[in-house]
């Protein structure tokens, strides 16, 4: 019973509506609304659509509109159809900025789900010190406020710092010569506590039988990761892939810290681009605009991420 | 017959006192243990400053030995620089309750109730996690503004809302995957949804809702934007912000910054091992539908 559930999680976290078939464990008779599920969703409802879907839906519309941080059109703004379209057509940094996201994005993604996985696994059977000392240092640098993380690896990668110091060449400064490398670096170590702790969740959802039946069959360590651990983490880790990719595409605060977006325009992801030109260059519209695609492409990997889940390995 | 090696032959499970879950050997345990010693190393490379600089009495952005001082411990718990960290508990909790009791409730409602426009309910959901905070600020701030809303509480509970989206989809990942079976026990037993709620689906999601609720703290805890735009007296300003009253006009105190930055990881640090037993504690879930 317990193997079969297991099988069938994967199923479980399908979203409704595109369901093919009656995962086990599950009623098989049709379930009929209830008025108690409104009392239940009420308090989310409420405040994702006063707090969140609004003002989102009205960001969207500013990205539409000639609104300025000062000057004029900063109170009586209008609505300016696709002139802004236009500019972020002819605009050069655009694409430039594009490409530096794909890169931070992918680049993080992939080094905090494997490094999450690899320690959710290695934790399991480390010795109660180590668990306690390591767990605690990967979960402070998640933990820790992107102002002070910002400022510590600033601190440690530009000239004179520690990582230069442990090279050998004390005037060396990562930050400017590997830009790009470094604040991914920095969002990797940042993020990493949370992947750890979602899939050290996860490895515990893992029934021991289903690990008594792989080892009962002699399969060898490698084969019960590859064939048992993995596939049942699958929704979990692509879950946390999803998950990873909207944080890091959010996380403005630390990499803007650290290089404000430069050298030249080094490390001028989508978000701190937004940023600067709603509030450096004053044009808050432009701004939102930019913010728009941000919130296009997060919309375009979430129907990706459903399409994703829905296929079972 | 003489090819089976010693190790082969530990290897080999022993039908009658097989272990219930695989052991790994001292090798493999020895290997695991070096390696996290080593990923735990590299984690700790970039905190050697922040210690480093908090003990020394002329610190800088370079790493170096420090002249032993605790002169910056004392500068940073000041009386004002303790009512940040104060403000900072209450902005946090507040938000981490507000947004995981409303997330755990509408997460098992979406996980076990049939609700019509379920899926595009999910989609919204999924689209607004992906939302990035630098676009909300100005609409948020303008209704802020307009209701008279620009202070600590309001605040707080905005920070939480944004933690949701990314709460009820972690919480409902997690409560998906606990069988129908153990809640249709509990329902002919005649428990009502809150008992069910309470005593079957909560303890057995514990560990999601855990891991959603530090995210929700964590979240609010290492805002910094959010409350230096929407919170407009400074008493009510928390950590990060107080942070920049170390960095003067003429000069930034490096040493400060890295005491007090120490001192804002703590609590959150305590919160990560009271919460661990979680993560670690006796919860399996293939023993509760035995039999």
């Amino acid at each position: 019973m317990a193997i079969a559930d297991a099988g069938g999680a994967p199923a479980a976290l399908l979203p409704p509506g595109g369901r093919r078939e009656v995962p086990t464990g599950r009623r098989l008779d049709r379930e009929r609304f209830q008025w108690g599920s409104l009392g239940l969703l009420a308090p989310a409802l409420v405040l994702l659509v006063i707090l969140f879907l609004i003002p989102v839906g009205y960001a969207f519309y500013l990205g539409f509109t000639n609104l300025q941080l000062v000057g004029p059109t900063a109170l009586h703004y209008h609505f300016t159809g696709t002139d802004n379209l236009r500019r972020l057509g002819s605009d050069n940094v655009f694409p430039k900025s594009v490409e530096l996201t794909a890169l931070f994005v992918g680049g993080s993604v992939i080094g905090t789900v494997a490094i999450g996985l690899a320690l959710a696994m290695l934790m399991r059977s480390a010795n109660g010190l180590m668990r306690i000392v390591v767990g605690g240092v990967v979960i402070i640098s998640w933990m820790m406020p992107a102002v002070t993380a910002g400022m510590t690896w600033y601190a440690s990668s530009t000239a004179g710092g520690t990582f230069a110091t442990l090279v050998g060449s004390g005037q060396s400064d990562f930050l400017h010569s590997h830009p790009l490398l470094i604040v991914t670096l920095a969002n990797t170590w940042s993020q990493c506590g949370f992947a750890m702790l979602v899939l050290a969740a996860a490895l515990r959802n893992i029934p021991g039988e289903v690990m008594e039946a792989a080892t009962l069959e002699n399969a060898s360590a490698w084969q019960r990761f590859r064939m048992v651990t993995l596939p049942l983490l699958r929704p979990t880790i692509v879950t946390m892939v999803l998950l990873v990719t909207l944080l890091t595409l959010a996380n403005f605060a630390l990499i803007y810290i650290m290089t404000q977006g430069g050298p030249g325009n080094a490390t001028d992801i989508l978000p701190v681009y937004s940023y600067q030109q709603a509030f450096s260059f004053n044009n808050l519209a432009y701004g939102a605009l930019i913010g728009d695609v941000m919130v296009v492409i997060a919309t375009i990997l979430g129907f990706a991420y459903v399409r994703a889940s829905r296929t079972r390995i | 017959m003489s090819a089976v090696t010693a190790g082969e032959l530990r290897d080999q499970p022993v039908p009658d006192s097989a272990p219930r879950v695989p052991e790994p050997s001292r090798t493999s345990r020895r290997i695991g243990n070096g390696l996290l010693a080593l990923i735990g190393l590299m984690f700790a490379l970039p905190m050697l400053w922040l210690l480093a600089a908090s003990l020394d009495s002329s610190a800088s952005w370079s790493v170096e030995l420090p002249h032993f001082t605790l002169a910056n411990f004392q500068a940073a718990t000041a009386s004002d620089k303790l009512h940040s960290l104060w403000n900072s508990f209450v902005l946090s909790g507040v938000a981490t309750i507000v947004s995981t009791v409303a997330s755990a409730l509408a997460a098992y409602a979406l996980s076990r109730r049939r609700i019509p426009w379920k899926g595009p309910m999910l989609l919204i959901v999924l689209f607004l996690s992906g939302v990035p905070m630098s676009i909300l600020i100005v609409p948020v701030y303008q209704l802020f503004a307009t209701q008279n809303w620009l202070s600590m509480i309001p605040t707080a509970i905005f920070l939480g809302v944004t933690a949701m989206p990314f709460e009820i989809w972690l919480i409902k990942n997690f409560m998906d995957a606990i069988p129908y079976d153990l809640e249709e026990a509990a329902r002919i037993e005649r428990a009502n949804t809150w008992q069910i709620l309470t005593r079957v689906v909560g303890p057995l999601a514990l560990p999601g809702i855990g891991a959603g609720a530090i995210y929700a703290f964590v979240n609010a805890w290492g805002s910094f934007v959010v409350p230096l735009v929407l919170i407009s007296d400074p008493n009510q300003q928390p950590g990060p912000i107080a942070i920049f009253g170390f960095i003067g006009a003429a000069n930034v105190r490096y040493g400060d910054i890295a005491a007090f930055s120490l001192l804002y990881s703590v609590p959150v640090f305590i919160l990560y091992a009271l919460m661990s037993r979680l993560f670690t504690g006796g919860f399996t879930l293939g023993g509760a539908i035995k039999g």
